[in-house]
């Protein structure tokens, strides 16, 4: 770097403030590309389950960068940078398939399933003129290869070579919370693509916040689904790089009639016309009815009632992010269960009766700090000003500050 | 255009037109309240995707099994949800009529939703097909059944207004 001043002077009060100039300044964005994205973060990529079978494939991201996931014929799981070693055009259009091999439009340079380059388009010319140079070296220009992990069926990719396995990237309550989800096999039922008005940190921020929730999504006060003063609280991984927002309706808790396999059916009456889309079943002993958990930096699960997924967001540009939702149940879903899901799908996705809002704030915030100067900083000192789990606790900005710690230790900030 | 199987007559098809023409009208004028009542009581409305419904995924964007549902959408758009204000333009075209029994039809027909944000700014905010089961009665044709599938897998920002 030529300026020996860092991009951004963060203010002396640490985490408990975000300088607004991190959600507009392009040489921040940049950077982020580099030392998040293709820094010790593990990341997101799919599940296990989208790609059964050899040559199954999905594309997905790590930060701006296009990734294919594929099986390869012994079943491993490969990911590499869905980008042609020739050119640069992309591999892999469609958003999954199943191939053999992939092979480029462009020039028809062809990898295998492990991203190797297996033939080059005319490599000897045509009628013994032109060609590639003959050292060309085929074992020089596969694709970019990446670290890939399937931890419980979610499969991770990294760029670096030092970061530890995701399991003890995690560490053990996040790691236990993704166990919790995927207890059993799952299968997914439909995806959602949002476009989000916003720079990327700010859903991230969204996602990690308990404080606006009954606030922001009237929905949950109006109907007196989910109040600050239930039972809930914040547990955090990896130093605060992680965490979890959990709460469990108190009417769920005193209730204890367990039908069947210690599940139970719950319909509420709470003035809406027909609220039989409620309806939902206890799957969790825990009690737990709504679960968010972030993954640092870019991935979230989610169990609100019965609704399950996973929330990809990937950055398009310093004002524009894609939320990724994939949306799933467990295997051994019975019809009725699986319509439950489906009708409790009202509540998520960007037309949610609880989470619709979320695909609109981050465009406030990224209108309202337009033009602010460069002390400018969002406050975030609900809860105290440290960075530990708060059990119990919701009025609490504690994982905030966790993402905002991970993000300074990342950036050099 | 419209294609009207010949087994249809003239008054059904006028039904049909009427139809959907009070239900662009109830919300693009902003009348929503009117909504629901263009529905039989046991219905359905859902909004899908391509991506999903192509692919046999049951993931609906919006999904209402009873009018009562279609009433709370109502009144989650007037006194619950947070949203900037929009209106949309819809723009139907490309009917096609067929008749299922005596008093059924089913009519499948292309929409075209813009959305007009309260700062003034238009998009093409979704496109697709309604696919509609629809009975006729002294009062007018009711839908039993309007399926949403819009083309792009992608919403911009919220989807708070029916399609």
């Amino acid at each position: 770097m030529r300026n020996e001043k860092p991009l951004i002077d963060w203010p002396k009060e640490g985490p408990t403030r975000a300088p607004y100039r991190v959600m507009n300044d392009p040489a921040v964005y940049a950077l982020e590309q580099e030392r998040i994205f293709r820094g010790p973060t593990w990341h997101y990529l799919c599940l296990d389950v989208e790609i059964p079978e050899p040559g199954d494939y999905r594309t997905s991201f790590i930060g701006e960068t296009p990734i294919i996931v594929v099986r390869d014929e012994s079943g491993q799981i490969n990911a590499m940078v869905n980008r042609c070693a020739h050119k640069g055009a992309l591999l892999c259009i469609e958003p999954c398939g199943k191939r053999k091999q992939f092979a480029c439009v462009y020039h028809a340079w062809t990898y295998d399933l492990k991203g190797n380059l297996t033939s080059v388009a005319f490599q000897r010319g045509l009628a013994g003129a032109g060609g590639m140079p003959a050292d060309f070296d085929l074992r020089q220009h596969g694709l970019e290869r990446i670290r890939v992990e399937n931890f419980c069926g979610m499969v991770f990719g990294t760029f670096s070579k030092e970061v530890e396995d995701v399991e003890a990237y995690l560490g053990p309550d996040m790691a236990a919370h993704v166990r919790r989800i995927f207890n059993r096999p799952v299968e997914v039922i439909g995806y959602y693509h949002q476009m989000l008005p916003n720079n990327w940190k700010l859903y991230m921020e969204n996602s990690r916040d308990p404080y606006h929730a009954t606030i922001l999504h009237a929905f949950y006060a109006t109907f007196k689904l989910n109040r600050l003063s239930m039972l809930g609280g914040v547990a955090l991984g990896h130093n605060g790089w992680h965490n979890l927002l959990y709460s469990a309706a108190s009417r769920d808790i005193q209730k204890d009639n367990y039908e069947g396999k210690g599940l139970r059916s719950v319909i509420e009456d709470v003035g809406l016309a027909d609220s039989s889309f409620l309806t939902r079943l206890q799957e969790f002993d825990d009690g737990i009815t709504v679960a968010i958990q972030s993954i640092y930096p870019t991935c979230n699960t989610q169990q609100i009632y019965n609704t399950l997924a996973i929330r990809q967001t990937v950055p398009l540009g310093l004002e524009k992010s894609e939320l990724h939702w994939t949306c799933f149940g467990y295997k051994d879903d019975d019809a009725e269960l699986r319509q439950m899901r489906n009708l409790q799908a009202n509540l998520i996705g960007p037309a949610g009766y609880v989470s619709m809002e979320d695909g609109s704030v981050g465009g406030y915030v990224q209108r309202g700090i337009a033009g602010a100067d460069a002390s400018e900083a969002a406050v975030m000192e609900m809860g105290g000003r440290d960075i530990k789990p708060a059990p119990g606790v919701r009025a609490t900005e504690t994982a905030l500050r966790g993402f905002w710690q991970a993000y300074r230790d990342l950036m050099g900030f | 255009m419209t294609l009207v199987a010949a087994n249809v007559d003239e008054a059904a098809r006028r039904q049909i037109e009427a139809l959907n023409t009070r239900y662009i009208r109830a919300i693009d004028d902003d009348q929503l309240e009117a909504w629901p009542d263009l529905f039989v009581e046991k219905c359905v409305y859902k909004i899908v995707t391509r991506e999903n419904f192509d692919r046999g995924f049951s993931l609906p964007l919006m999904e209402c099994a009873s009018r009562g549902m279609l009433v709370d959408r109502v009144t989650g758009y007037r006194r619950v949800n947070v949203y900037e204000p929009q209106r949309y333009t819809h723009m139907l075209s490309g009917l096609v009529i067929e008749r299922i029994d005596a008093t059924r039809l089913s009519c499948k027909q292309n929409y075209l939703v813009v959305r007009t944000m309260v700062g003034g700014e238009m998009m093409i905010f979704s496109a697709g097909v309604y696919l509609d089961k629809l009975v006729l009665g002294a009062d007018g044709a009711k839908f039993e059944e309007r399926i949403v599938v819009q083309e792009s897998r992608r919403v911009d920002t919220l989807l708070v207004i029916p399609l």
